[in-house]
C-alpha cells in the first residue's frame, strides 16, 4: 500500500515542489489549496501518513485546522508537520506538532526528512 | 488753627532731641508772649483809667513790652539758629525778669524767691539735665548780692533749696533723657526689622509671582497635555494641550479627583487598570500606552516634593501617540508581509532550481545542473539579507526573543561546518574548530541564535581573508562565563573605524561594499544578539594580520549536567 501525503499550501508553486519531493520517494500526494476544503478532507477519507500544513491559510486559518487535527483521534499515527515563513510563529508551535518548518524549505530537505520518517506505530 | 500754630512751632532739625526742646521753647515763648501782650495791655489800661503814671504801672507796662521784644528775638533765634543759645538766652532773660519784677527784699527772701526755681526746672529740659545746677548756682549768687545790697545776710536755706531742686530736675531730666533715648533707639531697630521684613516679603511674593508666571507659561506653551495632582489626587491645574489631546473641557478635570477622568467612557476599559495601577502604586511605571476614542496616548508620571522631601502630588504627562503606534503597527505589518510574501516566492525560485539540479524531470547536462546552482545560491544570498533585514527590523521592534534551551556544543560546530566548510574551501582556506575541555557538554543558550551568529561571524571571517584559514572556539572563562571566539587571518579593520564595525548598516571604510556584498547588518545583528543573551562583545584586530572577535556568555549548565567537565 503506498503512504498518502496530505500537502494543506495555498501557494501553488510551493504545493507543486512539496508534491514533487514527496511524489519521488513513493509517497501518493493529495493537494489542498485551502482552509475549508482541507477541513472537509480531514472529516472524512483514508488518513494520511504525513500531514504538511501551512500556517497561512484562505478562509480557515491553519491554527484553527492545527487544533482539529490534533483533537482528532484518526492522525494519532499520523506525521504532523507546520510550515509558515514566520520563525517566531514556528516557535510558538514546535512543541505541539512532529515537525516545524520555516520557509524557505528546500526540495531534498523535505524529501530527505520524510524519507526517513517510519509509520508511528511501528516506533 | 491748628495749621497755624503747627507752622509757628515747626522747626526743621533733624535731631529729635533738639526738636523737642526747641518745639518746648516755642510753646513756653507763645505762653510767655501771650502774657506778656496781656501785661502790656493792663498796664496800658491801667495808666489811661487811673490817669496816674505810677512807677509800679509804668513798670508793667515797659516790663511787658520789652519781654515781648525779647520773646520776639529769642523765637527767632530758636527757629533760624540755635536752640541751645535760645534756651540759654531765654532762662537768663526768665531769671533777669524775676530778679527785677519786684523788691530786693520780696526778692532775696520773700515772695519772688520761688520764680527762681522755675528756670532751674526748665534748664533741665530746655538745655542739659545738668544746666539746672548752672541756673541753682546763677539764682543763688543773684539772691546773695540782692540781699548784700539791702543788708541781708545771704539767704542760705534758699539757695541749699535751689540746688535741691536742681538736683531732684536734674535726676528726673535724666531718666527722662535716658528712656526717651531708649525708646527711640527700640523705634529705629523696629523700624529697621520692619522695613526689611517688607522687603524680603515683598521680593518673596514678586519672586513667586514670575515663578507661578514662567511655571504657567512653560505648561501652556507645551504640545504635550500635562495635569497636575495633588496629594489626594484632585486636580489642580491643567494645561490648554490637555484639551486638544483629550477632546473634553478642563473644567471636568480640574478640581475633580482623577477616578473620574479614569471612568470617563472615552478611555478604554483595558486602559483603566492601568491608570488605577498607576494611582494606587507609589511606584510609577516608565511610561505606558492608553487607548482614548480613536487615539492612542502615552502616559507619563512623575511625583512631586516640597523642599522636606514630602510628596505633595503627581504630575501627569499625556502625549498623542496616535500617529507612532500607527507606523508602528504598520511595520509590525510590513514586516509580517516582507516575510511571507518575499520568501514564498524565493522559496518556489529555490525548489524549482533545485528540482532542476536534482534532475527531476529528466537528465540534465553539466552547464544546466551548474545554472540551476547558481540560481539556488544567489535566491539563498537574497533569502539571507531578507532574513538579515527581517532580524533588523525585529530587534528595532523588541520583538526578537530569546529561547532558553540545551545547546549541544558539539552539534553547534557540526552544523556550522556543514554550512560553512564549502564556503571556506571555494576560497581555498581552512576552516577549524575546538571546544574547550573544561566545558559541559550541554549548556543552556538558544541553538538557532547561536548558529546565526557563528554564521554570521565566520561568513564575515571567510569575506574578508584570501590566505590562511579561520578558526572558531568555544572556551570556557570561569564558573559563570563561557565564550565563543572567531579569529581569522584577513586584512583586518583600521583603529579608526574599531568604534563603528557594530553600527548598523556599516561597511569598512575602503573597502567596497558592491564587491563584498551585503548590507552591513551582520556584525549588528550579532551585537544585538549577544546583548539580549546578556554577553559582551569585543574585537581585536591588526592591519594585514587578522581579526578576533570575543564573545562572553553566562555559563548556565542544563539539570543533571555537571559544570565542570574534569
Amino acid at each position: 500500500m503506498n503512504k498518502l501525503a496530505l500537502i494543506i499550501e495555498d501557494d501553488e508553486d510551493l504545493a507543486n515542489i512539496f508534491a514533487e519531493a514527496l511524489h519521488g520517494i513513493g509517497l501518493e500526494v493529495e493537494n489542498l489549496t485551502d482552509g475549508e476544503s482541507a477541513r472537509q478532507r480531514l472529516a472524512g477519507g483514508e488518513v494520511p501518513f504525513v500531514i504538511l500544513l501551512d500556517m497561512h491559510l484562505p478562509l480557515v486559518s491553519g491554527k484553527d485546522l492545527l487544533q482539529e487535527i490534533k483533537n482528532d483521534p484518526r492522525f494519532s499515527n499520523t506525521w504532523l508537520m507546520i510550515t509558515t515563513a514566520d520563525a517566531r510563529l514556528a516557535e510558538d508551535f514546535r512543541d505541539q506538532v512532529d515537525f516545524a518548518l520555516i520557509k524557505p524549505i528546500l526540495f531534498g530537505q523535505l524529501r530527505d526528512l520524510v524519507k526517513r520518517l517510519k509509520p508511528k506505530d511501528e516506533i | 488753627m491748628s495749621n497755624i500754630l503747627q507752622r509757628f512751632l515747626t522747626i526743621s532739625t533733624t535731631d529729635p532731641d533738639d526738636l523737642r526742646k526747641r518745639k518746648i521753647l516755642n510753646v513756653l515763648l507763645a505762653g510767655t508772649g501771650g502774657l506778656s501782650v496781656l501785661g502790656a495791655i493792663t498796664g496800658a489800661l491801667l495808666i489811661i483809667t487811673s490817669r496816674q503814671r505810677t512807677a509800679e504801672n509804668l513798670l508793667i507796662l515797659w516790663g511787658s513790652i520789652i519781654t515781648i521784644i525779647g520773646v520776639l528775638v529769642i523765637y527767632v533765634i530758636n527757629t533760624r539758629r540755635s536752640g541751645k543759645a535760645a534756651s540759654s538766652l531765654f532762662l537768663i532773660f526768665m531769671t533777669l525778669i524775676f530778679t527785677f519784677s519786684d523788691s530786693a527784699e520780696q526778692v532775696s527772701g520773700g515772695r519772688s524767691l520761688f520764680y527762681f526755681a522755675i528756670p532751674v526746672f526748665m534748664a533741665s529740659i530746655l538745655l542739659t539735665p545738668a544746666s539746672s545746677f548752672v541756673f541753682a548756682a546763677l539764682s543763688s549768687v543773684i539772691i546773695a548780692v540782692i540781699g548784700l545790697s539791702i543788708d541781708f545776710a545771704p539767704n542760705t536755706p534758699a539757695m541749699i533749696g535751689f540746688f535741691l531742686l536742681a538736683f531732684v530736675f536734674w535726676l528726673s531730666a535724666r531718666s527722662l533723657e535716658q528712656a526717651l533715648g531708649e525708646l527711640r533707639a527700640i523705634n529705629i531697630n523696629l523700624d529697621r526689622v520692619v522695613t526689611e521684613r517688607t522687603q524680603a516679603l515683598a521680593e518673596s511674593f514678586s519672586r513667586e509671582r514670575i515663578e507661578a508666571g514662567r511655571s504657567q507659561a512653560i505648561l501652556n506653551s507645551i504640545a504635550d497635555g500635562v495635569i497636575v495632582f495633588d496629594k489626594k489626587w484632585t486636580a489642580t491645574q491643567a494645561n490648554p494641550a490637555l484639551k486638544a489631546i483629550l477632546e473634553i473641557p478642563l473644567e471636568i478635570i480640574v478640581n475633580k479627583d482623577f477616578r473620574e477622568l479614569i471612568e470617563h467612557p472615552r478611555l478604554s476599559t483595558k486602559s483603566r487598570p492601568l491608570l488605577y495601577a498607576m494611582m494606587n502604586h507609589g511606584t510609577q511605571p516608565i511610561g505606558f500606552r492608553i487607548d482614548w476614542g480613536e487615539k492612542t496616548l502615552s502616559v507619563g508620571a512623575a511625583s512631586v516634593y516640597d523642599n522636606q522631601s514630602q510628596n505633595i502630588g503627581t504630575v501627569i504627562v499625556f502625549r498623542d501617540f496616535t500617529r507612532e503606534a500607527e507606523v508602528e503597527r504598520m511595520k509590525s505589518t510590513f514586516v509580517g508581509i516582507v516575510s511571507h510574501e518575499l520568501r514564498t516566492p524565493l522559496n518556489a525560485i529555490l525548489g524549482y532550481s533545485e528540482m532542476f539540479k536534482e534532475s527531476v524531470y529528466g537528465p540534465m547536462n553539466e552547464k544546466q545542473t551548474n545554472m540551476a546552482d547558481r540560481i539556488m545560491k544567489n535566491t539563498q544570498r537574497l533569502l539571507g539579507l531578507i532574513n538579515d533585514l527581517l532580524d533588523q527590523a525585529q530587534m528595532e521592534a523588541g520583538k526578537m526573543t530569546i529561547r532558553t534551551e540545551a545547546v549541544r556544543l558539539s552539534d553547534l560546530l557540526e552544523a556550522l561546518h556543514g554550512l560553512m566548510d564549502k564556503s571556506a574551501s571555494d576560497k581555498g582556506l581552512r576552516l577549524t574548530s575546538e571546544i574547550d575541555p573544561l566545558l559541559p557538554d550541554a549548556l543552556i543558550g538558544d541553538p538557532a541564535r547561536l548558529q546565526q551568529i557563528l554564521v554570521n561571524l565566520v561568513t564575515n571571517a571567510i569575506k574578508f581573508t584570501d590566505q590562511g584559514g579561520v578558526h572558531i572556539q568555544f572556551f570556557r572563562r570561569n564558573a559563570e562565563t563561557w565564550g565563543i571566539e572567531v579569529s581569522d587571518m584577513g586584512q583586518g579593520i583600521p583603529e579608526s573605524q574599531l568604534a563603528f564595525i557594530f553600527d548598523t548598516f556599516r561597511q569598512v571604510e575602503g573597502t567596497d561594499t558592491r564587491s563584498h556584498g551585503g548590507f552591513g547588518l551582520g556584525l549588528s545583528i550579532v551585537k544585538q544578539l549577544v546583548g539580549l543573551m546578556n554577553g559582551q562583545i569585543k574585537l581585536k584586530s591588526e592591519l594585514n594580520i587578522g581579526s578576533t572577535f570575543t564573545i562572553t556568555l553566562p555559563l548556565i549548565v542544563p539539570d543533571g549536567e555537571s559544570v565542570l567537565k574534569e
